[in-house]
């Protein structure tokens, strides 16, 4: 394939199409796989993990019309079998550089604590005790607090990191957005 | 959870210290159980909070660092995971939820505890309105004099060794609720930032990775601010290192106090 081949709007719904008929569906489609790709390929060292995913997704969409016509089963493993192609090629080529670390800005780093402080007023009040208390013990009595967390939530101590990485990762999002519209 | 696949293992696989078998079967089980791959991302938050708290061993650590921060994306967690440690670390303390009170009221025994949540309420009742009365009086002096009630500062000198005769700060407990600004004494300023450890017999019971020097007077100071009720009765020990521009660290120096009653 060519690697240069970029993803048009047509072949990008196409690709949506082929991974669901309801377009809001595909789209959740899409993103998993994108991050279930990052992830394969962070989890073997990869450091352009991003870009090795769009690169699989791209090698996919471009035979797109040729694989559906011959590929029946699960449609988000067939990626999968690509990125395992595309990771072979990667190990032939010299392995880039992991990116340096961006230098620490104090004026950013007090705009990011302001707009957590504004993301973490905007959660729900559950949501809040959640948070402060699952991620807030230290040391010894972190196993007894979480476990107590979870009983008072009547859940078990897994379903509650979930439930706590949920909330985290919707947090995080939040501070980016916060962030973007604090710079524009 | 896959049964065949334990926290431990996707910690190695999450440092890149696994066997290409075991790391080839975590890979089938996160795209083909959705349960796994949204375990092995709150695994990935976890060990970035571990590595925050200095709770990795030294391999894992380096892993962590050559292994795990290959991506710009997971540096930028990384840098969250800071922010939010600072943030829980502001916090004087964890609101509970009314729920929790609820036992208390209702139980078998509970007058005596009823009577003490009512004592409570009046409590409250009678600091709001205080607080309402002051800040109508004198509106600007409000936030100050709230901060400075609900602070209790301590300015340490460093000192690994102390000589004999010589005893370690000491320091009064501070009421309940309140925080402690340490304040420690550095002469090299030119850190990106700073890093501390707050050890009791030898055991860690906080960490701090992005403490900033301030000036001070004639002097420089490090500040740390923890919550009060992390300190009881004993010595102490804080830890003091620098980080260079490249990220390394270097000792500084200890600072000792003693918490009295």
């Amino acid at each position: 394939m060519n690697k240069d081949w970029s993803l048009s709007q047509e072949a990008f719904d196409a690709l949506l199409d082929w991974l669901d008929s309801d377009r809001e569906q595909a789209g959740i489609k899409y993103e998993e796989i994108r991050a279930r790709l990052i992830l394969t390929f962070t989890g073997r060292s990869c450091a352009e993990a991003e870009d090795l995913a769009d690169e699989t997704i791209n090698r996919v969409t471009s035979r797109l019309s040729a694989i559906k016509e011959q590929f029946t089963g699960d449609r988000t493993r067939y990626f999968f079998g690509v990125a395992n192609k595309v990771y072979m090629e990667y190990l032939r080529r010299k392995p880039p550089q992991p990116p340096p670390f961006p230098p620490i800005d104090s004026h950013q780093v007090e705009l990011e604590f302001r707009c957590l402080e504004h993301c973490i007023d905007n959660l729900s009040k559950e949501n809040r005790h959640l948070l402060l208390k699952y991620y807030g013990a230290e040391g010894g009595s972190k196993i007894d607090q979480r476990k107590q967390l979870a009983e008072e939530l009547g859940i078990a101590p897994n379903a509650l990191r979930i439930r706590a990485y949920r909330i985290r990762l919707g947090l995080q999002e939040c501070v980016e957005k916060c962030i973007t519209q604090s710079d524009q | 959870m896959n049964p065949n696949i334990d926290k431990q293992e996707i910690k190695s696989y999450l440092l890149g210290d696994l066997e290409a078998d075991r790391r080839a079967a975590i890979e089938e089980s996160i795209w083909s159980d959705p349960g796994v791959y949204e375990e092995v991302l709150s695994a990935e938050q976890e060990l970035i909070d571990h590595y925050i708290t200095n709770n990795l061993s030294p391999s894992e650590r380096k892993q962590f660092e050559t292994n795990f921060l290959i991506t710009e994306e997971r540096q930028n967690n990384l840098r969250f995971g800071r922010l939010l440690r600072r943030y829980l670390d502001s916090q004087t303390e964890i609101p509970a939820p009314a729920k929790k009170f609820l036992p208390f009221v209702a139980g078998p025994f509970s007058r005596g505890a009823g009577i003490a949540v009512s004592a409570a309420v009046v409590a409250s009742i009678a600091i709001i309105v205080m607080v309402c009365w002051v800040s109508m009086r004198k509106p600007q002096q409000h936030a100050v004099q709230e901060d400075a009630s609900h602070l209790v500062k301590v300015q340490l000198a460093p000192g690994s060794q102390r000589s004999e005769g010589v005893t370690a700060q000491r320091v009064e407990i501070p009421p309940k609720g309140f925080d402690v600004r340490l304040e420690l004494q550095v002469s090299n300023t030119s850190f990106r930032n700073y890093k501390s450890e707050l050890i009791r017999e030898n055991n860690s019971l906080k960490t701090s990775e992005e403490l900033k020097a301030e000036p001070n007077g004639a002097q420089h100071v490090v500040p740390w601010t923890i919550t009060g009720d992390v300190l009881s009765p004993g010595d102490y020990q804080i830890r003091l290192s620098g980080v260079v521009d490249s990220g390394q660290d270097e000792f500084i120096d200890n600072y000792s106090f003693r918490v009295t009653k």
